[in-house]
């Protein structure tokens, strides 16, 4: 699967107060892309999940009589959606079990920034992020330089299948997947030199 | 009355100089239709009437454009022409206006230089460009065709529009590359101001061609597939 540019997050609220205020704090979350919508009813939401399924969804327990987060995933074929419930009072622990999350409006911004990152974070790719092999950076200064996956398998002795599992890995890491932005990355961070560039 | 979105919906009675002061981005929706600025105090009705742009489909986008989703089945009366031609302008737009212009504020900001890598960001961006017009050049020869061969009640078997709309996340994301690359590797400006309204123009135009191809995938896809539903039970 594609990675995700942005994180869809529908907040299913009544009170336009709540639902503005809970969309303030998600646009101030550092880092965190989202394209966010409100729906104030049942059938708006349902018209909403059939253009987008929504990575998060913020709902009110209440929302539409009562509203039931296991039904919700299976009607909508929507199992990875993160159910996240809005609480206003105390929520009974039965209910709010049933949940992925649980946002109070007394949290601080700390709070539901934590909750919410922690929800959209995909597994363990935080750390190694950035942090490039030599391998990778061999392979990059290859690429740049015009070789063919299999001219670059020849001269490291491994096979293609393994440029090609280098490549895509260099790939997920920059978040750089052409070869124009390739050299860019390799310029500026010296990995090739300018002349060694043919244009 | 229950409110429906987080914003109220606009009506045919409603003012368009309000339409245009309360979401400046409906501007653009607006020049897309074909309406020129100074309707001074007439209504939405009135002014889409003068301009022979149909009302109908010009509020269903412009609420659209604002809530980011469309009851479709509640609003059956959208005219697929208009659609198109509304679609077809923002095409233009983006072609021959916006990406055009971000290109010259890039070389103004930033000189070609080959002792560095602006003519790689150039050459990106020239990439990019060639991909959003072969992307568009497609709906509107493929697509676009296909969709007015359905309204004159050609029978059609050879394209589905269930094909179409693959397109989208590519180009999205080709864009944000390019947002990156300039954000972390741009070379030192000669004129730092040129620069960074090039990337403000570069975030808006994500904004925007995310907003058009949402359009497309949940206005023009849908009354698509009404039409072929209709051309099928016909023949």
């Amino acid at each position: 699967m594609p990675r995700k540019e942005k994180t869809n997050i529908v907040i299913a609220e009544s009170s336009p107060v709540l639902a503005a205020g809970f969309a303030q704090c998600l646009r101030r979350i550092p880092g965190l892309q989202a394209n966010i919508l409100e729906v104030r009813t049942s059938a708006d939401l349902r018209e909403c999940v059939k253009s987008a399924k929504p990575d998060i969804l913020l709902v009110n327990p209440t929302f539409g009589g009562i509203f039931n987060p296991e039904g919700w995933k299976d009607d909508n074929f929507s199992p990875e959606t993160k159910i996240v419930a809005i609480e206003l009072g105390k929520l009974n622990p039965a209910t709010a079990a049933l949940f992925d999350e649980v946002i109070s409006v007394i949290d601080d911004m700390d709070t539901i920034s934590r909750r919410i990152t922690n929800l959209c974070t995909v597994d363990g790719s935080a750390e190694e992020k950035d942090s490039l092999t030599l391998r990778e950076k061999e392979i990059i200064s290859l690429v740049v330089r015009g070789l063919t996956n299999q001219e670059i398998a020849d001269k490291l002795f491994i096979s293609i299948h393994t440029v090609i599992t280098h490549r895509r890995n260099i790939a997920r890491k920059l978040e750089i997947h052409s070869p124009t932005g390739l050299t860019i990355y390799a310029i500026v961070n010296k990995i090739v030199d300018i002349s060694d560039i043919k244009i | 009355m229950t409110s429906v979105s987080h914003t109220s919906r606009y009506l045919p009675s409603d003012k368009m100089a309000a339409l245009i002061s309360d979401h400046y981005q409906l501007i653009q929706v607006m020049s897309r239709f074909g309406i020129p600025l100074g309707f001074g105090d007439k209504s939405v009705e009135q002014t889409c009437r003068e301009n022979s742009v149909d009302c109908e489909t010009f509020l269903t986008v412009v609420n659209f454009v604002l809530d980011g989703f469309a009851n479709y089945e509640a609003a059956p009366e959208v005219s697929i022409e208009s659609l198109l031609h509304y679609l077809r302008q923002s095409h233009i737009y983006f072609l021959e206006y916006f990406l055009p212009a971000i290109r010259r504020k890039l070389l103004e900001g930033m000189p070609l230089r080959t002792d560095d890598v602006s003519f790689l960001i150039i050459k990106f961006f020239d990439e990019y460009m060639r991909e959003v017009r072969t992307h568009m050049e497609y709906e509107e020869k493929t697509v676009f065709t296909y969709v007015r061969s359905l309204i004159e009640g050609e029978e059609r078997s050879d394209y589905k529009v269930s094909t179409y709309s693959d397109h989208h996340d590519q180009v999205g994301s080709k864009l944000k590359e390019l947002k990156n690359l300039i954000i972390k590797y741009c070379p030192e400006s000669t004129d730092s101001n040129m620069l960074n309204d090039a990337l403000y123009d570069i975030f808006r135009c994500e904004e925007e061609l995310e907003s058009h191809c949402h359009v497309e995938d949940c206005l023009l896809v849908p009354a698509i597939v009404r039409l072929e539903k209709n051309s099928r039970s016909a023949s």
